[in-house]
């Protein structure tokens, strides 16, 4: 071959698949999850001013409040809900179902079952070292990479006959981590733990900076990594062999896809346990308003999963105080039926 | 200058499904190959477009072997269409036509892509296709949606000229007659603008009239190939089909334009 030019699906710097509705769509996403956060911090069972604190006119106790408390609750909530809402999104394109979900195909009980195991197992290991901060998500992350890989190997590589077995597994997994974690949260005195709601209906309080850092960043990356494959999960829907004959390295799009998903959930559930039908709802919102190709859906989804969680967050915090709603009861209150119309509308094809 | 296939063998769950097949694409030159159900017509196709590897023999494209071309950049070289699968979401023709831009770090790729694809939806004949969902169409129109975008695989910018390759499983199924002539006037005119290309056709009267040469394939081996002409033979015929063949030359022409 005398010209070997490289064919990249990144990069394009003259080629871009994205349209300027969609453009204009993820910038208003982006500007209703800044507008969310702003609301999220000032309203609570606190009332907090922004305007105040950036004037320094807040107390002591405010600022403490606003810093150590609001704000590391209000990024947790957004960090899970763009990494659930772009893992369902990217599950959906790597399976080519709709119906994939991190949490239905047992993903986020597998890392929710790895981060148990780590803060009873692991016992005091996470002060003795600088890293041990690490430790926790990583466990998770573990959990959740062991359930998509084990998903992998018994649809054969995603093959196209998988897709109820995909769900069934997950039933299978969502129930013997359920059950594990049951009885871990029962036998352990530990207090690190907490308690079995918050593991299978998810919470974003009580998180601190030193435990959200290596969250963000692990989360931060997966994203990172995972938004320009985007073309390629696109051409993924034309059929494995289709998307190899158009340039598409099937194996390793698969592995990526498959390691950043289960990285970021697995951060994400590490902190705020398993929050059902994010990732299922999310991106067929996201399709539905802009389109279905994955150069807006990834990130698209990122942006409504974001927006979302921290405004469904701020009414679990607010609508009967000074209790809280589980976070997991709202979503899955708006996900469980919309999970059931979308079984309908696909039956119906 | 030719996809060259060497010896071919491929064996899949101990049954042999092409046995030391040699055979070559060259530009310009329309190949098809024809034999019965099973022969390993498409087996052949996979192992030519790189999705199957071979266990012995090899393939090359221009005098590079298959193997030291990436997968990235045999998508420059070859474009396939084959049997599809259904799609789970809801693309439009549009979004699959513009799965087949390759990106060509050229400056104006965009315009020179979009006006390119406007020349294809003309010849395929599908203005009225491509803001409609690719899941509301017939399976007709849904080849013919996958054969243009095989086209615009193919797109090259003016300056470079590098030999391709249209590799075609079934082109003509479930299309109506005249939407199988213009694919084959297409399909023509990429031959004569230089592009090498390789059919499989179960039309016996189809694979005559307008190829050039023929490859006949039986128990995954070459039964006889050669030019058409040559190839025109109810005993050759007869014996890949195991059935009685006659061959008349045309009683009833019927010619649509």
């Amino acid at each position: 071959m005398e010209s070997i030019r490289k064919l990249s699906f990144q990069t394009s710097q003259f080629l871009s698949f994205v349209s300027k509705n969609q453009i204009l769509l993820m910038s208003l996403l982006f500007v209703s999850m800044i507008f969310f956060s702003l609301l999220a911090i000032t309203f609570g069972s606190y009332g907090l001013s922004i305007v105040d604190f950036l004037l320094g006119k807040t107390s002591d106790i405010q600022n403490t409040v606003l810093t150590e408390i609001r704000l590391p609750r209000v990024i947790l909530s957004g960090l899970a809900g763009a990494s659930l809402g772009i893992s369902g999104a990217a599950l959906q394109g790597l399976f080519r179902n709709p119906l994939a979900d991190p949490g239905l195909i047992g993903v986020s009980a597998g890392a929710a079952l790895g981060a148990t195991l780590m803060i009873v197992l692991g016992g005091d290991i996470f002060s003795q070292y600088s890293l041990g901060v690490f430790f926790i998500p990583l466990a998770a992350i573990a959990g959740s990479s062991l359930v998509i890989l084990m998903l992998y190997f018994m649809t054969k590589g995603f093959g196209y006959e998988g897709v109820t077995y995909m769900l069934l597994v997950g039933i299978a997994i969502n129930a013997i981590a359920g059950v594990g974690i049951g009885i871990l949260t029962y036998i352990s005195s530990d207090s690190e733990l907490r308690s079995l709601t918050f593991w299978t209906m998810g919470s974003f309080g009580g998180v601190t900076w030193p435990l959200l850092i290596p969250v963000i960043l692990i989360i931060a990356l997966a994203i990172i990594i995972m938004i320009p494959y985007s073309r390629q999960l696109d051409l993924l829907q034309l059929g494995e062999p289709e998307a190899f004959r158009l340039g598409v390295d099937v194996q390793k799009l698969k592995y990526t896809i498959i390691l950043t998903c289960a990285a970021s959930v697995g951060a994400s559930v590490a902190l705020s346990g398993m929050i059902g039908f994010v990732g299922l709802i999310v991106p067929h919102l996201t399709r539905l308003l802009g389109g279905v190709n994955h150069n807006y859906v990834l990130p698209g989804s990122a942006l409504m999963g974001a927006a979302l969680m921290i405004i469904a967050d701020l009414i679990a915090r607010i609508i009967i105080q000074p209790a809280e709603l589980p976070i997991g009861l709202i979503t899955s209150a708006i996900g469980s039926p919309f999970f059931l119309w979308l079984i309908f509308k696909i039956k119906k094809l | 200058m030719t996809i060259s296939a060497k010896s071919i063998s491929l064996e899949l769950g101990g049954k042999k499904i092409l046995d030391n097949i040699s055979m070559d694409v060259r530009p310009g030159e329309i190949l098809s190959i024809i034999g019965p159900n099973g022969a390993g017509k498409t087996s052949l196709l996979n192992v030519l477009s790189g999705n199957i590897k071979s266990h012995n023999g090899n393939v090359s494209y221009n005098n590079t072997p298959l193997e030291s071309i990436s997968i990235q950049e045999r998508a420059y070289i070859r474009s396939v269409m084959s049997q599809f699968q259904s799609i789970a979401f809801d693309y439009s023709v549009e979004d699959i036509l513009q799965m087949g831009w390759l990106d060509h770090s050229h400056k104006d790729i965009k315009e020179d892509l979009s006006a390119f694809q406007n020349r294809v939806i003309k010849e395929c004949d599908m203005e009225n296709l491509i803001h409609q969902k690719f899941n509301t169409l017939s399976g007709g129109e849904q080849r013919r949606v996958h054969f243009a975008r095989t086209l615009l695989q193919l797109w090259q910018p003016a300056n470079t000229k590098d030999q391709n390759y249209l590799l075609l499983d079934e082109p003509f199924s479930n299309l109506d007659l005249v939407h199988k002539v213009k694919m084959m006037e297409s399909i023509k005119a990429k031959a004569s603008s230089g592009t090498g290309i390789l059919m499989i056709l179960h039309d016996l009267n189809l694979a005559y009239s307008f190829s050039n040469k023929i490859l006949l394939l039986k128990n995954g081996r070459v039964i006889e190939q050669g030019e058409t002409k040559k190839m025109l033979s109810a005993r050759l015929l007869a014996r890949a089909y195991e059935t009685f063949i006659s061959i008349d030359e045309n009683p009833i022409n019927i010619r649509y334009y």
